[in-house]
This record gives structure tokens, sequence and C-alpha cells, in this order.
């Protein structure tokens, strides 16, 4: 695609692929290497630059949207004044080291200086906690910006744009439900989550028996294979934006005394791989229903493994097991699942690698 | 990593953002600072995306005595500045400022945080908390969602895939009104682990408090908030550990404390303020 912008003060009319970040841009096409890539995230800072005068990640902002923009690139403060101080009291507070680092934090302490003129050391270390700078311990970069910032006043407030006159409908009253807390015990690398079915305990472990039936009311599985113990399938996963499809293999085993089952698996997309166990029991319930009670227990390895947020894979198994169980006593009932939306089992442990993104 | 090759196509009327994601494969783009990092990732792979940054509806702002509508497309540090007259008694610009750092806040905005329904997600609790109404419209015209019924568990509302939020409805805060948010986090910056919200205004009669959430749809603690009507923060404060101890059973016993300790550091807050 066409993009036309300026980049410090110069315009430019460029093909970019849409996918392209501006940083990449800036940088493999503009040459222009000043701005640096650290996470790709938005959380290390070190890509920030101005994009019509506010900072901004430019990994996170793709370069086709900068159509009409003015971006200015750490090159193109030359003739900056704020800057030119900036520049200066960073040498004398021994405010960078390797330098990884500061492009994007001076770009984002000038704003600072800029915006808020002088303030508070609190305030100071808060505006900057979105520049991480390995080797500093940050001490030489608060003096420093705080040199700078001595005696300036804040920017003048832009136009407020005024909240009057209309007409407004009244806010919808949402009735307040009642919270439905689950028998779940607390804590641990295991999940247990037990779903009431209307189905009586012969006719709930009858059709979990049958693994091509109960991969029909597992959200978004689909079984390609069984032999024996080993079954192969895959499970599509949407979370908001995040699609995968994890294709797996696993092993199944089943007590029917006991009336419990297992399946222990293993699932891949792409770079990401996990392996989990799965445990059902089918107790008998109330009202001549059933009790199913599931357990889940995950190990991830790889980069996988550091990642972890119990609480957020909880809330999934939560709702995976409730729409599992629903489907399941549509079956045992003799209807037709309903089609739900994916949520796989799998989505459970996508939830972790998705929680890199959360847990920073 | 680099993001997944995608179409991009950028919209000028909700309207027709709306015709391009009935289109199918499309998802809609705003600041980009969940999508960018999603998609970089590679966790996200759209085929397609509208952008919604120069659609100048989205960007709508009218009021009345009771309530404010806000446009989706405002962004995090346009509201912490004040770009629009304050109608919460300083709460919303308070909320904004503590979201992610200031190069992200001027890029994300208000209706994309609400539509990813992150359950850690700063305004995904204050709207709740506040008992505000979603504005949301597809191929068939608009439609309101009261904000309790839009998120249905982390990152999953009640948006279909061919629906744009539009606008934000919050109630106007008498200047009566008193109000506390705390959120707990390690870092500045970064997502709660958790985070407590109490809204008061004795003008309207409206008294909220919420306990925030990191894994799901946030739990809203209505008989401590009853008790703040009646009694103040003191007694609201003194009904709390009871009513978390039953709505937020199915946390682990820290993170309930945690849940707690936000909650009423909200309390507290606004007793002060
Ligand atoms: C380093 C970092 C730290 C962060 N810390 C926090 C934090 O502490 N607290 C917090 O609350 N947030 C935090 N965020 C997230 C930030 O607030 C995002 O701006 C916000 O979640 C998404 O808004 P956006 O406009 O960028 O949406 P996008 O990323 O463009 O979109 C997000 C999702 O919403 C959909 N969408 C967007 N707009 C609409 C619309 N109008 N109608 C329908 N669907 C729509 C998109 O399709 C996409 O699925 C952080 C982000 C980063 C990068
Ligand atoms: S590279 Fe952009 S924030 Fe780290
Ligand atoms: S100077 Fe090395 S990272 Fe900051």
């Amino acid at each position: 695609m066409q993009v036309n912008l300026t980049v410090n003060g110069r315009p430019h009319s460029l093909l970019v692929e849409p996918r392209t970040h501006l940083a990449d841009m800036l940088r493999e096409t503009l040459n222009l290497t000043g701005t640096h890539l650290g996470c790709e995230q938005g959380v290390c800072g070190a890509c920030t630059v101005l994009v019509d005068g506010k900072p901004q990640r430019s990994c996170i902002t793709f370069a086709v949207d900068c159509g009409g923009a003015e971006v200015t690139t750490i090159e193109g403060f030359d003739a900056d004044p704020t800057m030119t101080a900036l520049r200066e009291a960073f040498s004398a507070h021994h405010a960078l080291q390797c330098g990884f680092c500061t492009p994007g934090m001076l770009v984002t302490a000038r704003d600072v200086v800029l915006r808020l003129g002088e303030t508070t050391e609190a305030r100071l270390r808060e505006e900057l906690a979105g520049n991480l700078c390995r080797c500093t311990g940050y001490v030489g970069i608060v003096d420093a910006v705080t040199a700078v910032a001595a005696g300036r006043q804040p920017q003048a407030q832009q136009a407020v744009v005024a909240t009057a006159a209309r007409e407004a409908a009244p806010l919808l009253q949402a009735a307040e439900r009642e919270a439905t807390p689950t028998l779940m015990p607390a804590g641990g690398a295991m999940l247990e989550e037990r779903v009431a079915l209307a189905a009586a305990p012969e006719a709930a472990w009858a059709a979990l028996a049958d693994l091509r039936r109960v991969a029909t009311c597992l959200p978004g599985a689909q079984l390609d294979s069984i032999e024996g113990e080993r079954v192969a399938g895959r499970v599509g996963v949407a979370l908001g934006p995040i699609k995968a499809s994890f294709a797996g293999t696993g092993s199944v085993t089943l007590d029917e005394a006991s009336r419990t089952g297992k399946l222990i698996g293993r699932g891949r997309d792409g770079a990401s791989s996990a392996e989990g166990e799965v445990g059902w029991q089918v107790l008998p319930g109330a009202g001549g229903g059933s009790t199913l009670v599931v357990q889940l227990s995950w190990r991830l390895t790889g980069p996988l493994a550091q990642f972890g947020r119990a609480a957020l894979v909880r809330d999934l198994v939560r709702r995976l097991a409730q729409q599992f169980a629903a489907n399941l006593d549509a079956m045992v009932a003799g209807q037709a699942a309903p089609p739900a939306r994916p949520l796989g089992l799998f989505a459970l442990l996508w939830g972790l690698l998705k929680a890199r993104l959360l847990g920073r | 990593m680099k993001a997944a090759a995608f179409d991009y196509r950028s919209a000028g009327s909700v309207a027709e953002a709306v015709a391009l994601l009935a289109e199918g494969e499309t998802r809609v783009l705003a600041g980009g600072q969940s999508l960018g990092p999603s998609m970089n990732l590679r966790l996200a792979r759209p085929q397609r995306l509208v952008d919604v940054k120069r659609v100048a509806e989205l960007r709508d702002v009218a009021a009345d005595d009771a309530v404010c509508r806000l446009g989706a497309g405002w962004t995090h540090a346009e509201i912490e500045d004040g770009a629009m007259a304050d109608f919460s008694q300083g709460m919303l610009a308070q909320v904004a400022h503590g979201i992610a750092y200031r190069a992200v806040r001027n890029r994300g905005t208000l209706g994309g945080s609400l539509a990813h329904a992150d359950p850690a997600a700063d305004w995904v609790n204050t709207v709740v908390a506040l008992g505000g109404t979603l504005v949301v419209q597809g191929p068939s015209g608009q439609r309101r969602v009261a904000s309790e019924d839009f998120m249905l568990g982390a990152f999953t509302t009640a948006l279909s895939g061919d629906e744009v939020l539009v606008a934000v409805e919050l109630p106007r805060l008498g200047a009566q009104a008193r109000w506390g948010y705390h959120k707990l986090c390690r870092k500045t910056g970064e997502f709660a682990k958790a985070i407590g919200v109490a809204v008061l205004d004795p003008g309207s009669g409206l008294a909220r408090v919420l306990a925030g959430a990191v894994e799901g749809k946030p739990v809203t603690l209505p008989q401590t908030a009853e008790r703040l009507r009646e009694g103040g923060p003191a007694a609201a404060l003194a009904l709390l550990p009871e009513e978390a101890e039953a709505r937020l059973a199915h946390l682990a016993p820290n993170e309930r404390a945690l849940r707690v300790v936000a909650v009423r550091r909200a309390i507290e807050a606004m007793a002060e303020g």
C-alpha cells in the first residue's frame, strides 16, 4: 500500500505492506536506525517516536495507519532546544550507558518536560515507567530530566469539548445478578469444576464413554481418529482477536466401575506446545440427575512455561465446563448440541500464552 | 516477532465500517494497543482490519443533566487531559492516567479497551462500576447494552462480528458525589492484579461498589453498596468482608484478599476525598 507521510520534516511517499509497523518502516525503508526495537509489544518504550507531536510506540503502530501524519524520530531533534538541553543533561548526569533505551527515553523525557514542566520526582518516575533501561538504574536519568524541567511551566491545556445539552436516554438498568459461587477448591496447579447435569448418572456416563459424541460437545473440538486408547484431533480457539488451532494427540482411559475417565494430551500450534491432563467423573446428583466433576492440570514446556495467570484460566475452565455440560445434557436428551463458539480445552493452555501479553 | 499479513482498510463512517465487517473475516482496528501486541506475537492473525481512527462519529460528545455520552474513539490520554468537560468529578481523568504509559495512552481508545474486554482493564471495570450503557451499531442499526451484560467473559463481549462499539453512556456525577478507585499492580502502567471501585452520589442515589476481576466479568457488591448509601463508608467497610467472602468464593484466598484490599482502599479513598 502507498502511504504518504512526513518524517523529520521531509515528505515521503512509500510503498509498504499493511503488516509493516512504523518502526520497521523507519529503520528498514528510511534507514533511520535511531529508533530501537526491544520487545515489539509496547512494553519497553525503546521504539517511542513522536506521531503528530505525541509520543507513541512505533512497534504497535502500523505504517499504513500513519497516512498524513508527521513523524519525528530521534534523528529529527537536532535543532530542538528542549532536546538539546536533555542531551546535554543526559551526558552530564550519566543517564545512559549502552544507549539502547536512550532514543525512546529522550522522546518520552522531552514530552514530560514540555507537558508537565517542573514536577515531583515521584511523578517523573511514574511518567518514565514506560521506558525500560537495563543499565543505569534510572537515577541518572531522573536527575537529568529533573535538571531540564526545573523552573518550567506546564504546556497550556488544549481546548475542551463541552459536555452539554442534548436529549439523553436514561441509562439501562441491568439487573444486579446474584453471584453464583462454585464448589471449586482453591489454588493449586490443578483446577476442578463441577457442573450439574439433568441426565441420570448411567446415561451421562454412557454418553461420556463415547468419545466421538463427547468431542461434539466440546466447543471448537474435532476428533480426527481413535485407535484403541490413542486419539488425535484438533481444538479451535477464539478468544477475542486471538485465534489458534491446536493439533493434538492423546490417550484416553476409562473406568466403568468408578465412572471416571482420563485424557492425557499434547497440543501444538506453531511454536507453542502444551501438555495437559483432563480427568472426569460422573457422580449421582440432586433430583435423579448427576454431577460431572472435571479436573484439569497442565504443563507448559519451552518459552511458555514462564507465563501464567491462573485466575484467567479458571474463568475459562468454568465457561468451558458449563458449555460442555449444556451440550452434553442436550445430547443425552436426544437433541442436537447447538453449534457453539469455539472455546476449546486448549484455550486454557492458550490462555496462559495469552497471559504473556498481560503479565507485563 | 512480526504480524502475519493482512489487508488494511480505513473507514470514513461507522456505517462503512459495519459494511466492511459484514463481509466477514474482518476486525476493527482502533488504537492497535491491544491488537498490535497480539498480532506481533501472532496470537491474533486477522485477515483484514478496518481502521476506525478517522471516523468522526466516534468522537462525538453529548450530555444532559443526568447522562453523558462519550464516543468510543477518544484516547486514554485525551480523557486524562480533560479534553471534554468533566462530568465525573475527576474520576475518568484519574482512571485514564493509571492506564499503561503515556505513549500507549496517546493511541489506545476507550472503545478499544471495552471491546477487547480484558478483565483486568481499567475501563472495563470503571464502566461497570458506574452502571454505564454501551451503544453498539450493526447492519440493522444501533442498540444499547447495559455494561453488566456487555462482557460475557474474558475477552468475550456481546458484540457480534459485524458490530462497532460507538459510544459509552455514563451517569453525570453531582457535586456531592464521592468516588474511590484503587488499582493494585506491582509496576506503574501494568494491568491490575485487582481493582476496587466505589461510587456514591447522594444527588442521584447512585451507589455502587465493584471488585474488579482479573479472570472474568467484574463482580459488583450490591449489599456493600446499599450500606454505603445508607450508612456511608464506615458502614460499607463493615459489611465488605462478609459479602466479598460470599461473592468471591470462586477465588483462591490470596486472590480474594487482594480484591478485598483494593475495594477497601477504594472506599477509604472515597471517605477521605
Ligand atoms: C504496554 C501496555 C500496557 C497496557 N496497560 C494497560 C492497563 O494498565 N490498563 C488497561 O486498561 N489497558 C492497558 N493496556 C491496553 C490499552 O488500554 C489498549 O489501548 C486497549 O486495551 C485497546 O484499545 P485500542 O484502541 O488500542 O484497541 P485495538 O487494539 O485497536 O483493538 C482491541 C480490540 O477491540 C476491537 N475494537 C476496537 N475498537 C472497537 C470498536 N469501536 N468497536 C468494536 N470493536 C472494537 C478490536 O477489533 C480488537 O479486537 C496496555 C497496553 C499496552 C501495550
Ligand atoms: S519495541 Fe516498542 S515498546 Fe518495546
Ligand atoms: S542505557 Fe542501556 S538500556 Fe538504558
